[in-house]
């Protein structure tokens, strides 16, 4: 299992257009990924999931990636938060 | 890829809700706006539904987004015009057009089955926005 933190840091959070990026680009990857923030856990394959957490900016998150490929997984989630999703 | 159809009084609600539903599909996604009448007014059409859901297959299936009243009439009506193998594989979400659609399309990127797709329109229902 791997497992990091990040601090949301582009201006609309991890909602709609963002959450969308980030479930299709955690589904190219074989590992299982959870989103853990504010006490919840979410499945980071499930758009419904990740829109339900809320996530605003400058909210900080603990992602975990769980199978054989999930160091790049773990990195490409990590690099496309800290990217801002493309936002600014 | 499963295709979505967006069902609408309104061509411009149909149309809106299918760019919003644009920034988030994967590019070589269908979705089809089936707003309006044929001559602009409100209403919906089964002729042009059906058309739509055609347009919108690409073998997978097609899940269409409904507004309110008779845009389910209307859509079980296209269901008749549709081809025996395609009828099988076209389903209404009971969910809220926009949100459902939204969340259709995302579950739909992944690659997922229509069942797996209407699911998460129709789960879109109870998402908290607050």
């Amino acid at each position: 299992m791997t497992e990091i933190q990040v601090t949301i840091t582009n201006v609309s959070g991890l909602h709609a257009r963002p959450a969308a990026q980030f479930v299709q680009k955690a589904a190219t990857f074989k590992s299982k990924v959870k989103i853990v923030a504010n006490n919840k856990v979410a499945d980071g394959k499930s758009i419904l999931a990740v829109m339900s957490m809320g996530l605003k900016q400058n909210a900080q998150i603990t992602i975990t990636t769980e199978g054989e490929d999930e160091k790049e997984c773990s990195k490409a989630l990590e690099d496309m938060i800290k990217s801002k999703f493309g936002e600014e | 890829m499963v295709g979505v159809v967006i069902v609408s009084h309104s061509q411009k609600v149909a149309e809106g809700i299918r760019e919003m539903a644009l920034q988030m599909s994967a590019p070589e996604q269908k979705i089809i706006a089936a707003g309006g009448m044929a001559d602009g007014g409100i209403g919906t059409d089964a002729f042009q539904v059906s058309e739509a859901i055609i347009s919108a297959n690409t073998g997978d299936g097609v899940a269409v987004m409904v507004d309110l009243g008779s845009a389910v009439l209307s859509t079980e009506t296209a269901f008749e015009f549709l081809d025996e193998d395609l009828r099988a594989k076209v389903q209404i979400a009971d969910a809220p057009i926009l949100e459902g659609a939204i969340s259709a399309v995302v579950e739909a990127s992944l690659g997922s089955a229509l069942a797996a797709v209407i699911a998460t329109a129709e789960g879109a229902r109870t998402l908290n926005k607050m």
